[in-house]
């Protein structure tokens, strides 16, 4: 009976728990949902460049067209309205750039070339974003889209990474400027919270040790502690040192003593 | 005449402590430093960057284990007949309102205003030391754990916590090493009052005269108590006070070392 009481007060409560934390998480995601088989995967798919309609769809992301900072749906659509393209949904991202041919990706691009993969792991450019014509992020079609990123890019080194994993940053704005406050908000709050504990940590300790120290030097009693442990180890080392110097001086004469009694 | 101040499972737990934190301080920033000179210096000594890693993961582990140890240790120590006493009362690390008069009062004895204030067994300055291994040990260890494996992190959370794990991972290790090997190694090492060294936490005892010097509020209460007696300690021997001098020097030496390279290569890595 106390058992089940046990059972039932113990058990049901974490299985409740962990349940209610089903409903809370968001919904897992298997790794690499769309590659059931990689040899066929690869045979089928990327070898022969065909994919399936599901795999390249826009599913919720609709064709858009628009121009960078004006409010969707107020500028008028009409013929010159074609040529205007966002860049990250371009099938050739770099597409109309003048002497593209004889710049390198680090000339345009260079704080991405500083982040942990290029730094740490020596990982080019090309190993991510592909050959030429380098597609767009946001291009339907391109493997980095981010339905899609996962399976084809992240997982080449990063076994069984998921959607949410391609959600990671690789190439980080720079955590305290302003700008990171509206694309990455939380890493903002997170620098400055960081940087303020750092700073105002060490501008209260460091200027208080030091006064706390110039402050005792002033002190005469203060002196007597430090001459306290150190007097204590000199006396010690010297007493040591003389007691071994007296038993090798002992040892000498009794050596001596024994040469002059074999005489 | 010595008393003691520390005991066995507390200087082992503090020895524990600046073995692991100078390795996790020479593997972490050789990685961090990993584009300089200092950084590949302080890799090499622990195997390479490779290797390094490898050790500040299972040294972490490790640290995480003692983490552990430490609160069971707390645990056993409340005492359950009067668990608030054991909790906040002056045997206690727990900061109360008094810490904040200390701090205070010191504050206005360094610009010569008052006199010192009478400190029990724990200053201020000594539970701040505490609570900043203790809130910062957890943080440092989930954070590594993310980062270690960022796969398993990201399925059941967004990727994007990973850089935030990345960013708190580094400043909260700046951090740490910057006040120990700044401001805790000054109080220990430097200030006259405890210059060549604070031997207490090595040693387990104090001497008198200095515990009356520096906490005198402890040593009435000893009295008071009918503890004083108890308390009584042998001086430690010769042998031991040369072993923990040198150790104590070698891990300030390997402290200043990565403080000062840090400082000037500083500028070549990023916080994030």
């Amino acid at each position: 009976m106390r058992m089940r009481v046990a059972y039932l007060g113990g058990v049901l409560p974490v299985l409740m728990s962990l349940s209610l934390l089903l409903t809370v998480l968001p919904e897992q995601v298997l790794a690499q949902g769309e590659v059931t088989s990689k040899i066929y995967r690869y045979r089928e798919r990327v070898a022969s460049g065909y994919y399936e309609g599901y795999e390249v769809s826009p599913r919720r992301q609709r064709a858009r067209v628009a121009i960078p900072g004006t409010p969707r749906g107020t500028f008028p659509f009409g013929t010159a309205s074609s040529a205007v393209r966002l860049r990250s949904r371009l099938p050739d991202s770099h597409r109309g750039l003048k002497f593209y041919e004889r710049t390198t990706c680090i000339e345009c691009h260079p704080r991405e070339a500083r982040d942990l993969h290029s730094t740490r792991a020596d990982i080019t450019c090309r190993q991510c974003h592909g050959p030429e014509p380098i597609a767009a992020i946001d291009h339907y079609y391109s493997p980095m889209n981010s339905i899609r990123r996962y399976a084809y890019i992240c997982s080449k080194c990063h076994e069984g990474a998921t959607v949410n994993f391609a959600d990671f940053y690789v190439h980080e704005p720079p955590a305290g400027s302003l700008e990171t406050w509206k694309s990455f908000p939380v890493l903002f709050v997170a620098y400055w919270g960081m940087l303020l504990l750092l700073v105002g940590t060490l501008a209260f300790f460091v200027p208080h040790a030091l006064m706390v120290g110039a402050r005792e030097l002033t002190e005469t009693r203060a002196f007597r502690i430090p001459r306290l442990i150190t007097g204590h180890l000199f006396e010690s080392l010297k007493q040591g040192f003389r007691s071994n110097k007296g038993k090798r001086s002992k040892k000498k004469k009794a050596r001596a003593d024994e040469g002059n009694n074999a005489h | 005449m010595h008393i003691r101040r520390f005991n066995r499972i507390q200087r082992l737990s503090h020895l524990f402590l600046v073995v692991t934190f100078l390795i996790q301080s020479g593997t972490g920033f050789g990685r961090l430093y990993i584009t300089t000179d200092f950084g590949r210096s302080l890799c090499r000594l622990f195997g390479g960057y490779e290797a390094a890693i490898v050790i500040h993961f299972w040294v972490g582990v490790a640290m995480m284990a003692g983490f552990g140890g430490h609160i069971l240790y707390l645990l056993k120590r409340i005492d359950r007949k009067d668990p608030v006493k054991s909790i906040m009362g002056p045997d206690s690390l727990v900061p109360g309102p008094q810490d904040g008069q200390h701090m205070f009062q010191r504050i206005l004895w360094t610009f010569g205003l008052g006199s010192h204030p009478k400190l029990d067994r724990w200053a201020y300055w000594e539970k701040f030391d505490y609570w900043a291994v203790f809130w910062g040990l957890p943080l440092l260890a989930v954070t590594g754990v993310m980062l270690r494996f960022p796969v398993w992190t990201s399925i059941i959370l967004p990727g994007w916590v990973l850089n935030i794990a990345a960013l708190l991972h580094r400043a909260e290790a700046i951090l740490a090493a910057s006040f120990i090997f700044i401001v805790h190694f000054f109080i220990g090492h430097i200030r006259p009052t405890s210059f060549p060294m604070n031997e207490a936490m090595f040693s387990g005892s104090v001497h008198l005269e200095e515990a009356i010097h520096e906490k005198p509020l402890w040593v009435e209460r000893l009295k008071k108590d009918g503890k004083f007696e108890q308390q009584k300690a042998k001086p430690p021997a010769l042998w031991y006070r040369v072993l923990y001098y040198i150790f104590g020097y070698t891990a300030l030496g390997f402290g200043l070392y990565i403080l000062v390279n840090g400082i000037i290569y500083g500028r070549y890595i990023e916080l994030h």
